[in-house]
C-alpha cells in the first residue's frame, strides 16, 4: 500500500483562531456594556449606536456568529483535516470563507450600530448581508465536502456527522427565516407576518442554538476531548443514537419559546413534548463526553484544557436539562420574559460555548506553534476566574427572574396588582449589578487567556504546513458491515438523511399554521397601519425596542390586569415582522395604544426619568430631533402590498399626503399640552405607532354571548 | 481501645459536647419553660428524641475518636500532631452548623408570632425540629467519618490479600448504575476504529439513560393525549378563565368579611388626616407625572382651578380615576377603591383651590364647588364593559 505524504493547513486555523479571540473579547465587552446600561442608563452616552437597543443585538450577534462561529470554523478545519487524513479541499475557498465571514461580521457590526436591522432576534442582519451569509456558507460547505470526498479514511468519525448536520441545517434555517422583501438597499420586511413570523423566527432562533451553538461544538468535543485526554470515546452506540435523535427532535422544539402566546395551542404542545424528549439525546452527548474521561480524572486535575472541557460539558448537561424544564407550561409561566431566561442562555453561552472555545484554543495553539502552553498556572487561574464569573452571573439572574415573576403576579386581597411594573424592576437592580461583576470576571479571565496565548505564540514557531502521511484510499470490494458503518462511508447519504430528518419537524408545524385558517381567526376590526404608523414602527424596530419590551399579553390574570385584554392571533396579521419580543426589561406594549396622552410619550422619549423617576430606559433625544424620511413611504407601501397588506391600488402615491395629515393632527395635539414640535419629526411617527398598537381589537363589535 | 483513651481525646469529647450544647440553648431561651410545653405529648417526644440522639452522638463520637486514636498510633512517626489537628478541625466543622443554627431558629421565632403548631408555640416547634434535624445531620456526618476511618483499615487488609487485577475489576455502585465495565476489560469493547488516534469503545447505553428516554417519549404521548385528544388538561384560555374566576371568588369573600365596599355609588370625600396623607402619597407616585406635584397640570389638566373636563363631583372623579377616560389611564388594577377614594379626596381637599406656579390653562367647563355635577362624558364602550366586570366586586 502506497503511503502518501501531505500537509495539514494550519494557517487557516490560525486565522480563525485569532478571529475567535478578537471577536470573543469584542462580544463580551458589548455584553458588559449592555449589562451596565441596565442599572446605569447614562452609559448609553445618549448616542444612538451605543444605546442598549443596538448594543444588545451587537452582543448576541458577535458572540454567536463571530466568537462561537469563528471558534467552530477553527476547530472544524483543524479536526476535519486530521480526521480525513487530508489537507483542506481548496486553500482558495478556505480564504474566501475566512475573509467573507469576517467581512460579514464587520458589516453586521456597522449596520447593527446604525440601527439597520430586520427586528428578528438573532437574524437581525439585513438582506444583502443575508445573501452574503448564504454564499459564504456554500463556500464553507464545498470546502468541507471537498475535503471529506478526498479523504484517506474510509469512515466518517462522529465529529464529522455533527459537522454535516450543522452545515445542512443552518443553511435550511437561514434561508427559510430570511425570506424578506427588500424595500431599499438596507431595509426589508419579513415575508411572514404575526403568528407565522413568530413560528418561523423561533423555529430558526431555537435551532440556531441547536445547530450553530450545539452540534458543531459537540463535534469539536468529540475530537478534542479524546485527543486531550488520550482516552477512547466511551460508546459508539451512544454516539449513533444520540446524534440521530438529537437532530431529529431538536428541530421540533422551537414553539417552546412561544408558550402562552397567540400561537395555536397544538403547536405549543408540540414544542413542549419534543423539548422533554430532547433531554436524553442531549444528555447522550454529555455522557459520552464525561464517561470518556473515565480513567483519566487524574489528568483533569493537571490539565487546564480538560478542566475547561469538563465544566463546559457539565454546563451543557445543565442547560439541556433546564431547557426542557423551562418548556413545561407551569415553569414557563414563571420564567418567561424574566431574567431566568437570561441566566439559562448564559449557562450555555459562557459555560458550554465559551469554555469549550477556550479549551480548543489552549489545545490547538501550542501544537500549531510547536511548543508548550506558556503558563498552565495562568490558564488554571483563567479557569477558576471564569467559573466564578459564570456563577456570579447566573445566580443573581435566577434570583432576579424568580423574584420579578413573583412580584408581577402578586395581588392585594382586594384584587389590585400589588406592585407597579417599575417597582419590580428597581427591586432587582442590585442583581443586575452583581451579574455585571460576574461578566467582568469572565472577561478578565478571557484577557488572561489572550496574554497566555500571545506568550505561547512568541515562544514557539508557527508551523504553517504540518506534515502528515497516510495510505491512499483504495476501492474496496463490498464487505458486510454494521448498517451504520455503511452510512459512515457515504457522506452524501448522510447529508441527505440529515436534511430529511431536520425538515420533518418544521414542515409539520409550519404547513398547518400557514394553511389552516382556524389557527389565526380573523378579527375584522384589525386594519393595516397608516403610512405614518408604519414609519413609526420602523423607528421602533430600528431602535431595538423589542430587546426590552414585549408585545404579547399572555392569558394570565396579572397580565390582563396590568396591560389589558390578552393578545389574539388575529391582531398581528399585518405585523411584518412580528415584535413580540422575548424579554420584559420594560413593560409589555401590546396594549400601549391610547393608554397615555401623546405628550406623555413625547416627554418619556425625551427623558424617561421625567415621567418615571426611577426608570432605567435610555433617552431617545435624537428621535425628537431627527426629521422623518418620508421619501421611503411609497416603497414601503408597495412592499407591504406585495406581502398582501390590503392598501388600495395606487395608495403608495398618495400615502405621504395621509402621513402629513396625521402628523399635523398629532403635532396639534402636542401643542395643546404646551409641546411645540414640527410634524415632520420622527417622534411624531413613533407616537402615531405607539398610540395604534393593540387598539384595533377594541373596535370589534362584541359577540352576543358577552353582552348578556 | 476505649479504655486506653488519652486525656487529649477526652478533651475533644468534652469540646464536642460543649459545642453541641448551644444548640439546646434556644429551647431554653425561647421563653419561660412554661409547664404547658412539658405537658404536650409531642413536645415530650421531641425532648426524649433530642436526648436520645444526643446520647447516640456521644457514643458515635467516642467510637470516632477511638478509631482516630488507632490510626493516630499507627502513624506515630508521620505527623501525629497534624492528624490530631485534623480531627479537631473535623469536629469543629461538624459543630459549626450548630452554632449557626441559632440564627435561623431565632428568625423563625420572630416570624411565626403567636401561631401554634400541634399545641405548642410555633417557635418552640421549629426550634425543636431544627435541633432534631441538626442532630441527625451530625450523626450522619459522624457515621461518614467513622466509615472513612474504618475503610482505610479495610482497604489495607484488602490490599494484602487482593491482586491488583481484582481491585481494578471491582465495580462501584456508580459503575453498576451506569452499566460500566471494568477498565481492564476495555480491550474487549474496543471497536478497532482509529481516527487520528481516537479509538472508540462500544459500551452499553447506561440503563437509566435509555429508560429515561423511553419515559420521556411516553410522557410526550400522554401529554398530547391529555391536552389535545381527551381534553382533560385545560387550554391556555381555560386556564386563564379558571384563574380569574377563582380569584374573583376569593376577592368577594375577602371584601364581604372586611365590610369594605366603597365604590362610585357610595364614595364620599374623606377628611381624615390619614386618608389625605395616603392620598397624597398615591398622587405623588402615580399622578404627578402628568398633573405635576402641585396639581397645576402639564400633560394632564390642571386640578387646582375650577374647570373640570369630566366633572368635579367626588363620585365622578372616583370613576374617572378608577376606569380612566380618553387620555386618563385606568388605575383600578393598581389601586384599591379605598386608595382611589383617598387620592380623589386629596385632590378635592388639598389641591383644589390652590394657586400653583405655572399652571396649565383651564380645560373643560367652569364648575363651582357645591354646584350640581354636570353630566359626565359618555363612557367609552370599553369602560362600560369594565364597569360591568367590576360591579361584581
Amino acid at each position: 500500500m502506497q503511503v502518501e505524504k501531505f500537509y495539514y493547513d494550519n494557517k487557516i486555523v490560525k486565522a480563525f483562531g485569532l478571529a475567535t479571540v478578537i471577536f470573543g473579547i469584542v462580544g463580551m465587552l458589548a455584553g458588559l456594556w449592555a449589562a451596565i446600561q441596565i442599572y446605569y442608563p447614562a452609559i448609553s452616552l445618549n448616542f444612538p449606536p451605543t444605546t442598549f437597543g443596538r448594543i444588545r443585538p451587537l452582543h448576541t450577534n458577535a458572540i454567536i456568529f463571530a466568537f462561537v462561529g469563528n471558534a467552530s470554523f477553527a476547530g472544524i478545519y483543524y479536526s476535519l483535516q486530521r480526521l480525513c487524513k487530508a489537507r483542506l479541499f481548496s486553500d482558495k475557498l478556505s480564504w474566501i470563507h475566512f475573509w467573507g465571514w469576517q467581512a460579514i461580521i464587520a458589516s453586521a457590526a456597522i449596520t447593527l450600530l446604525l440601527g439597520i436591522t430586520t427586528g428578528k432576534e438573532y437574524a437581525e442582519l439585513e438582506w444583502p448581508i443575508d445573501i452574503a451569509i448564504t454564499l459564504i456558507w456554500v463556500v464553507f460547505g464545498i470546502n468541507m465536502f471537498g475535503t471529506i470526498l478526498k479523504r484517506r479514511e474510509r469512515h466518517l468519525y462522529v465529529a464529522i456527522w455533527f459537522y454535516i448536520a450543522t452545515w445542512v441545517t443552518v443553511a435550511l434555517l437561514h434561508i427559510v427565516n430570511s425570506i424578506e422583501i427588500p424595500v431599499s438597499f438596507l431595509k426589508s420586511y419579513s415575508w411572514y407576518a404575526g403568528v407565522q413570523d413568530a413560528l418561523v423566527q423561533w423555529w430558526y432562533g431555537h435551532n440556531a442554538v441547536a445547530f450553530f451553538l450545539t452540534t458543531p461544538v459537540l463535534g469539536l468535543m468529540y475530537y478534542f476531548l479524546p485527543k486531550a485526554s488520550g482516552r477512547p470515546v466511551y460508546s459508539y452506540r451512544l454516539s449513533i443514537i444520540h446524534f440521530w435523535a438529537l437532530i431529529f427532535i431538536y428541530i421540533w422544539a422551537g414553539p417552546h419559546h412561544l408558550l402562552y402566546t397567540s400561537l395555536p395551542d397544538w403547536a405549543q404542545s408540540l414544542g413542549t413534548v419534543f423539548s422533554i424528549m430532547l433531554i436524553a439525546p442531549s444528555w447522550g452527548g454529555m455522557l459520552n463526553g464525561l464517561f470518556t474521561l473515565r480513567g483519566a480524572w487524574d489528568k483533569v486535575r493537571e490539565d487546564p484544557v480538560l478542566k475547561f472541557m469538563v465544566v463546559a460539558i457539565t454546563c451543557y448537561g445543565m442547560s439541556t436539562l433546564e431547557g426542557p424544564i423551562l418548556s413545561l407550561k407551569s415553569v414557563n409561566f414563571i420564567s418567561h420574559f424574566t431574567d431566568w431566561t437570561i441566566a439559562h442562555v448564559h449557562i450555555g453561552g459562557l459555560g458550554w460555548n465559551g469554555f469549550l472555545a477556550f479549551a480548543i484554543l489552549y489545545y490547538m495553539i501550542p501544537r500549531m506553534w510547536g511548543t508548550q502552553l506558556y503558563s498552565k498556572k495562568l490558564a488554571t487561574n483563567h479557569f477558576w476566574l471564569g467559573t466564578i464569573g459564570i456563577i456570579l452571573y447566573a445566580v443573581p439572574m435566577y434570583w432576579a427572574g424568580f423574584e420579578q415573576a413573583s412580584m408581577w403576579k402578586q395581588f392585594t386581597p382586594e384584587g389590585q396588582l400589588k406592585f407597579q411594573f417599575l417597582e419590580t424592576v428597581t427591586n432587582i437592580v442590585p442583581m443586575y449589578v452583581a451579574r455585571s461583576i460576574g461578566g467582568l470576571l469572565y472577561l478578565t479571565g478571557a484577557l488572561m487567556m489572550v496574554y497566555n496565548l500571545y506568550r505561547t505564540m512568541v515562544a514557539g514557531k508557527f508551523i504553517p504546513d504540518e506534515a502528515a502521511e497516510a495510505p491512499a484510499l483504495v476501492k474496496e470490494a463490498h464487505k458486510k458491515e454494521y448498517w451504520h458503518r455503511v452510512i459512515e462511508r457515504k457522506p452524501v447519504t448522510m447529508l441527505v438523511l440529515s436534511l430529511i430528518l431536520v425538515s420533518i419537524g418544521g414542515l409539520v408545524q409550519m404547513i398547518p399554521t400557514f394553511l389552516v385558517k382556524e389557527n389565526i381567526p380573523t378579527i375584522t376590526s384589525v386594519k393595516p397601519y397608516t403610512p405614518l404608523e408604519l414609519q413609526g414602527r420602523d423607528i421602533y424596530i430600528r431602535e431595538g425596542c423589542y430587546t426590552c419590551h414585549s408585545q404579547m399579553v399572555r392569558p394570565f390574570r396579572d397580565e390582563v390586569a396590568r396591560y389589558g385584554e390578552y393578545s389574539k392571533a388575529g391582531e398581528f396579521v399585518y405585523d411584518h415582522p412580528f415584535q413580540w419580543g422575548s424579554k420584559r426589561t420594560g413593560p409589555d406594549l401590546a396594549r400601549i395604544g391610547g393608554k397615555y396622552p401623546d405628550s406623555w410619550h413625547y416627554t418619556h422619549m425625551y427623558d424617561p426619568r421625567l415621567t418615571q423617576q426611577l426608570s432605567i430606559m435610555p433617552r431617545y433625544v435624537w428621535i425628537i430631533r431627527n426629521n422623518l424620511d418620508t421619501t421611503s413611504t411609497p416603497a414601503k407601501i408597495r412592499a407591504m402590498k406585495t406581502l398582501g397588506v390590503p392598501y388600495p391600488d395606487g395608495y403608495d402615491q398618495v400615502a405621504n399626503r395621509d402621513l402629513m395629515h396625521q402628523a399635523d393632527s398629532i403635532a396639534a395635539n402636542l401643542k395643546k399640552d404646551k409641546i411645540e414640535t414640527a410634524p415632520t419629526k420622527e417622534i411624531v411617527a413613533l407616537i402615531a405607532y405607539l398610540q395604534r398598537v393593540g387598539r384595533d381589537i377594541k373596535l370589534e363589535p362584541k359577540p352576543l354571548a358577552e353582552n348578556k | 481501645m476505649l479504655l486506653h483513651m488519652r486525656t487529649k481525646n477526652k478533651y475533644i469529647l468534652g469540646l464536642l459536647t460543649a459545642l453541641t450544647l448551644p444548640a439546646l440553648q434556644p429551647v431554653w431561651a425561647a421563653g419561660p419553660p412554661a409547664p404547658s410545653v412539658f405537658s404536650n405529648p409531642l413536645a415530650l417526644t421531641f425532648i426524649i428524641l433530642m436526648t436520645l440522639l444526643l446520647v447516640i452522638i456521644g457514643i458515635l463520637a467516642n467510637i470516632l475518636i477511638g478509631a482516630a486514636d488507632v490510626k493516630l498510633r499507627k502513624r506515630k512517626k508521620a505527623g501525629k500532631q497534624a492528624t490530631l489537628a485534623s480531627v479537631i478541625t473535623v469536629l469543629l466543622l461538624l459543630a459549626a452548623p450548630v452554632l449557626y443554627a441559632q440564627d435561623p431558629a431565632a428568625t423563625d421565632a420572630v416570624k411565626s408570632g403567636p401561631a401554634t403548631i400541634a399545641g405548642m408555640s410555633s417557635s418552640t416547634f421549629y426550634i425543636m425540629a431544627t435541633v432534631l434535624f441538626l442532630e441527625l445531620f451530625i450523626i450522619i456526618a459522624l457515621l461518614i467519618n467513622i466509615k472513612f476511618l474504618l475503610r482505610t483499615e479495610k482497604e489495607k487488609i484488602a490490599a494484602e490479600t487482593e491482586t491488583p487485577e481484582e481491585r481494578a475489576n471491582k465495580l462501584s455502585w456508580w459503575d453498576r448504575f451506569n452499566s460500566l465495565r471494568p477498565v481492564t476489560e476495555e480491550a474487549s469493547l474496543d471497536l478497532g476504529h482509529d481516527y487520528d488516534g481516537i479509538r472508540e469503545l462500544n459500551n452499553r447505553l447506561p440503563p437509566w439513560w435509555l429508560y429515561g428516554f423511553y419515559a420521556c417519549i411516553i410522557f410526550a404521548g400522554i401529554y398530547l393525549w391529555r391536552f389535545h385528544v381527551s381534553h382533560t388538561g385545560p387550554s391556555s384560555k381555560q386556564e386563564y378563565e379558571r384563574s380569574v374566576a377563582s380569584a374573583e371568588l376569593k376577592i368577594q369573600e375577602y371584601l364581604k368579611q372586611k365590610g369594605d365596599a366603597v365604590d362610585e355609588t357610595n364614595v364620599t370625600i374623606l377628611k381624615e388626616d390619614a386618608d389625605i396623607a395616603a392620598g397624597k402619597a398615591v398622587f405623588l407616585k402615580s399622578c404627578a407625572a402628568c398633573h405635576t406635584e402641585t396639581g397645576g397640570g402639564n400633560i394632564g389638566p390642571n386640578l387646582t382651578d375650577d374647570y373640570w373636563i369630566h366633572g368635579n363631583d367626588i363620585k365622578i372623579m372616583f370613576k374617572t380615576i378608577r376606569y380612566g377616560i380618553n387620555a386618563m389611564p385606568s388605575w383600578q388594577s393598581q389601586y384599591s377603591n379605598k386608595q382611589i377614594a383617598q387620592v380623589a379626596s386629596y385632590i378635592k381637599v388639598k389641591l383644589h383651590g390652590t394657586n400653583p406656579p405655572n399652571p396649565k390653562a383651564p380645560q373643560g367647563t367652569l364648575m363651582k364647588e357645591e354646584a350640581a355635577p354636570a353630566a359626565p362624558a359618555a363612557p367609552a364602550a370599553d369602560s362600560a364593559a369594565q364597569t360591568k366586570k367590576v360591579a361584581m366586586n
